[in-house]
């Protein structure tokens, strides 16, 4: 089949290349994979008008509608003017003329502007889930702006407790929600079940002291969990008023060098996660001499260091008094092939401007 | 007497009777639930009246407040235990008629059995005042009506917040200073007459019959079901259990503290004996141990009432929802069918 | 207003090895306990339990305990000349009036020889008290036999069966106290016309089934009597740990007629 077509382009719209030619799959973002089940209707329409009539669930819990022919994008960007609107612009309240922060004019029908910052992901959260300590995508919401519409690419993951089941271990930028707690000797009876639940599900960091039957804590080692107050009988343990949040960085798959990602802040406030991320621009901007190009999040990291990584991205941050940064990360790669950063020196890559 | 209160009034007033009085009330703690962002709602000593919860039942019953989960007896040395002082000021506590019904349960233990009066116990049951407080009917897990708890005359002052105040009846002396220049209005206090919940409650004619439902399968179900955490016991308005332990001050092992924290027989370590001996093993024995309990053993000692006032807290409170009113059914047809059985 | 919960300093006089797990310390007291009573004793730091008496004077008690738990290891430090703390006495003891003037039967196993010691005693320095005295008595082994000195002076007194659980040792029987009930001179004293009084203490199983041997062997309920352990906290009958059904083992028992007894499933 001859096509013309600019296979950059359409990505960059968030309609991705099919092996067939002329087929794309459109990827719809849904900020902490949450919204009004009346989008399903229109989600069915696109997929029995434009698509093959199947869906698919994105891995990065987009709504994905395969086999949409090229000359129909279009169409289906006209469509989707109302949930672009409605979902990013209104419900997560983003600036859709800019663009990683400068004006850029957006056309309403010409669909997504930019695929860079992916769809946040986030597991369901305290909005169901009986572990959650956060309302996940709440917090998605709120990050949307910040990231989006941006070339610069970052992956982030919310995961509503330590359990991670939405792999906050396995993105750039992994949001854990945790709680600090309190503990009322006076109304603890000395069963010992949060210290058993505690050894069973979580860190070990609770025992019952023989001689006062009351329990001890190694807070150092806490995880901001909760199993405790989830066990106790009789509301001894009581979480903060406000949650607090770990961030995991640069856990990433692929086929180079995956690996997990490793605490960057532990107990941090909502307002230092959403402060530190209103920098990621100008960090990526910096490592890539401010012309963005198709780059994972990680691999910026990798490129200007932790300790540049660090500065930037705290950066006019004032953290909140329990917070604890990392003063220096050491990943553990998975390396496919030995040794895969020795090469010749002209091989290595830049970071930073260049003059 | 009764009297109509504008919101001034009832401001003024309780500014006058806090300046003699503790006064406790329901009041929530946000965030302290079991799972995040759910709150709790436990007695608690209030400031200002705005702290009350009036349209909730408390997640916690009355009892903290006269026998709180954990409360010095003694200070000791080395040759000495002292008793501890206690509260001196008088209460007054916001109660509903469960919650004062249960204080009679409590005291009945506490302060008549055996002959023994507990000084710790009385001597906060000496301090309260009980101020009844309108109840709608509670929620879903009540069952006063069943259990004749629904009603109480038990009190010193009845409320009803209104629109533009709040209605009073005093019913005691040492309160009617407070109303002399009260405007007097038509006011009783009324009562819940029906639940949505009604509970069967057995009739367990002798010890036969009561041996041969010790005995009944329907306990076993409990092995697998409850977890044994005490969570009802400790929300239940009536349970009067607990252990006494002795803590040291820091480093210092010839100073301390005899306490008593409340004991939960629910819990496995509850009927341990030195060396090891253990008389309820599992699960459904406790479970069996404290519906009993409520439903028979309370009654058979002290007659009148059973021991359970139908406030439904160990419901709501159970982590692995274990409903004792359908606990309490299942307890019903077991004593059925062991009547049958035993031709009764 | 009375605090029950108070207890009072008192003076060990002194403290006898019986076995090397049990001790027996007399206390110097004016606290005169019915035979069968307990007391709660307690130690700062360590807390509180209760404790029969195992043998009691002018001027003084015994308590003999054992060596379990970190309140009794505590206790095992304490020379003659400390002080331990006592309240009490609590709960009803061994039924006197309807022992007086009869046969008495005991059958009793392992610590449970404390509780009886006493009134076994008292019989000893009161012949008129009964008519005879009959006592199956068990331990587990030769090293956990306890009041070796009174075993000697029952064994001239009474009609006794020393037996041990599962060794083999002169002056013993081997084998459980259950195995014994049947020698019990039950057909002589009512032969005689006569009446008497059981006592058993000891283990639950151990009382469970001595209770059914000595039903089988034409023992009447109405004439036996059990004494339970629990812990409790209190001894007031507050603290709940001893209760069955709607019987306070701290106020109605710890003596109880075996009619209540055999009806108290935990």
């Amino acid at each position: 089949m001859n096509r013309d077509i600019n296979i950059k382009a359409t990505r960059i719209n968030c309609f991705r290349q099919s092996k067939v030619d002329g087929i794309f799959m459109l990827q719809m973002r849904v900020p902490g994979g949450m919204v009004d089940a009346k989008y399903l209707e229109m989600i069915q329409y696109m997929a029995k008008t434009w698509g093959d009539g199947n869906f698919h669930f994105g891995t990065r819990q987009t709504f994905d509608i395969p086999g949409i022919k090229y000359d129909d994008i279009p169409a289906v960007n006209a469509y989707i003017e109302n949930y672009i609107k409605e979902v990013d612009a209104e419900m997560c309240d983003v600036d859709m003329n800019k663009i990683a922060g400068e004006p850029a004019e957006w056309d309403p029908s010409s669909g997504y502007p930019t695929i860079g910052a992916r769809n946040i992901t986030a597991c369901i959260g305290n909005y169901h889930c009986i572990c959650g300590n956060i309302n996940t995508f709440e917090l998605a919401r709120k990050l949307e702006k910040i990231i989006f519409p941006s070339h610069y690419h970052i992956k982030i993951n919310i995961a509503g407790c330590p359990n991670d089941c939405n792999k906050a271990h396995l993105c750039d930028f992994g949001i854990i929600g945790t709680y600090k707690f309190d503990y009322h000797p006076e109304r603890c009876i000395g069963c010992g079940l949060c210290a058993k639940k505690c050894e069973h599900g979580a860190t070990r960091v609770l025992s019952l002291d023989e001689g006062t039957a009351k329990i001890l804590k190694d807070p150092c080692c806490c995880v901001g969990c909760g199993e405790c107050a989830r066990a106790c009988p009789t509301s001894a343990w009581q979480r903060h008023p406000e949650p607090l949040y770990r961030v995991i960085l640069g856990g990433r798959t692929g086929r180079q060098t995956p690996r997990l990602g490793k605490m960057f802040l532990n107990w941090a406030s909502e307002d230092v996660i959403i402060a530190v991320l209103k920098n990621w621009q100008k960090f990526s901007a910096w490592v890539m001499d401010y012309k963005p190009e198709y780059l994972h999040g990680g691999h910026l990291i990798d490129r200007a260091g932790y300790k540049k990584f660090k500065e930037i991205m705290l950066d006019g941050v004032e953290l909140n008094p329990e917070c604890m940064v990392a003063e220096d990360i050491f990943w553990n790669e998975t390396e496919y092939r030995s040794n895969f950063n020795v090469k010749p020196i002209e091989m290595h890559h830049h970071a930073g401007p260049q003059d | 007497m009764s009297y109509k209160l504008s919101k001034q009034d009832v401001c003024c007033l309780f500014e006058k009777l806090s300046e003699k009085y503790d006064i406790y009330a329901p009041k929530r703690v946000k965030n302290a639930g079991r799972f995040s962002e759910t709150d709790i709602v436990q007695y608690d000593r209030i400031s200002d009246l705005s702290e009350i919860v009036w349209d909730e039942k408390s997640t916690y019953p009355m009892k903290e407040v006269l026998s709180p989960i954990q409360q010095t007896l003694f200070y000791f040395t080395e040759d000495e235990y002292r008793a501890s002082k206690g509260k001196t000021r008088p209460m007054l506590i916001f109660a509903r008629p469960c919650d004062i019904n249960a204080m009679k349960i409590q005291a009945r233990i506490y302060a008549g059995n055996g002959g023994f009066v507990d000084m710790y116990y009385q001597r906060m049951h000496d301090l309260a005042k009980y101020i009844l407080m309108p109840c709608n009917g509670g929620d879903d897990t009540c069952f006063c009506v069943s259990m004749g708890t629904n009603t109480t005359d038990l009190y010193s002052m009845a409320v009803k917040p209104v629109d533009d105040g709040m209605l009073v009846e005093v019913t005691d002396e040492d309160l009617a200073p407070y109303f002399e220049k009260a405007e007097a209005a038509e006011f009783a206090p009324e009562f819940v007459q029906e639940n949505e919940l009604k509970a069967v409650i057995p009739e367990i004619p002798d010890k036969e019959v009561l041996n041969a439902l010790k005995k009944h399968p329907m306990w076993k179900q409990f092995n697998g079901r409850c977890i044994s955490c005490g969570a009802c016991t400790i929300a239940c308005s009536t349970c009067t259990c607990f252990t006494t332990r002795d803590v040291i001050y820091g480093d210092n092992p010839e100073v301390g503290e005899r306490r008593r924290v409340s004991a939960s027989c629910q819990i496995d370590t509850f009927a341990k004996v030195a060396g090891g001996g253990d008389y309820r093993t599992t699960a459904g024995d406790r479970m069996r141990y404290k519906m009993l309990h409520k439903f028979h053993d309370y009654k058979a000692r002290f007659g009148e009432s059973h021991m359970c006032v139908g406030c439904g807290r160990c419901t709501g409170r159970c982590p692995e929802f274990i409903s004792i009113t359908v606990t309490l059914r299942k307890m019903y047809d077991a004593v059925e069918e062991i009547k049958k059985e035993l031709g009764r | 207003m009375t605090n029950y919960m108070q207890p009072q300093p008192y003076e060990i006089i002194s403290v006898k090895h019986e076995t090397d797990i049990e001790y027996t310390f007399r206390i110097a007291t004016d606290i005169k306990p019915e035979h069968g009573q307990f007391l709660q004793l307690s130690i700062p730091k360590i807390g509180e339990c209760p404790i029969s008496v195992s043998e009691q004077g002018d001027g003084w008690l015994e308590f003999t305990i054992r060596k379990v738990g970190k309140l009794t290891d505590v206790i095992f430090q304490k020379k003659a000349g400390d002080c331990l703390f006592l309240r009490g006495p609590y709960g009803k003891g061994w039924p006197m009036d309807q022992i007086k003037g009869k046969h008495l039967f005991v059958v009793a196993g392992g610590t449970g020889v404390s509780p009886v010691r006493s009134l076994l005693n008292y019989c000893v320095k009161n012949e008129d008290f009964v008519k005879s005295v009959s006592l199956i008595c068990g331990f587990k082994s030769y090293d956990s036999v306890l009041f070796r000195n009174d075993l000697e002076k029952w064994n001239e007194k009474f009609n006794t069966w020393f037996c041990l659980d599962n060794e083999e040792h002169e002056g013993f029987n081997k084998g459980f106290v259950t195995a014994y009930v049947d020698q019990l001179p039950l057909a002589a004293v009512k032969e005689a016309g006569e009446d008497y009084a059981v006592v058993v203490v000891g283990p639950p199983p151990m009382m469970k089934f001595t209770g059914i041997e000595l039903l089988k062997n034409g023992f009447e309920e109405e004439k036996i009597w059990m004494s339970f352990e629990r812990k409790m906290s209190c001894a007031i009958g507050k603290c709940g740990h001893c209760r069955i059904d709607e019987v306070y083992v701290c106020l109605d028992g710890p003596c109880f007629p075996y009619t209540v007894a055999k009806d108290l499933v935990d």
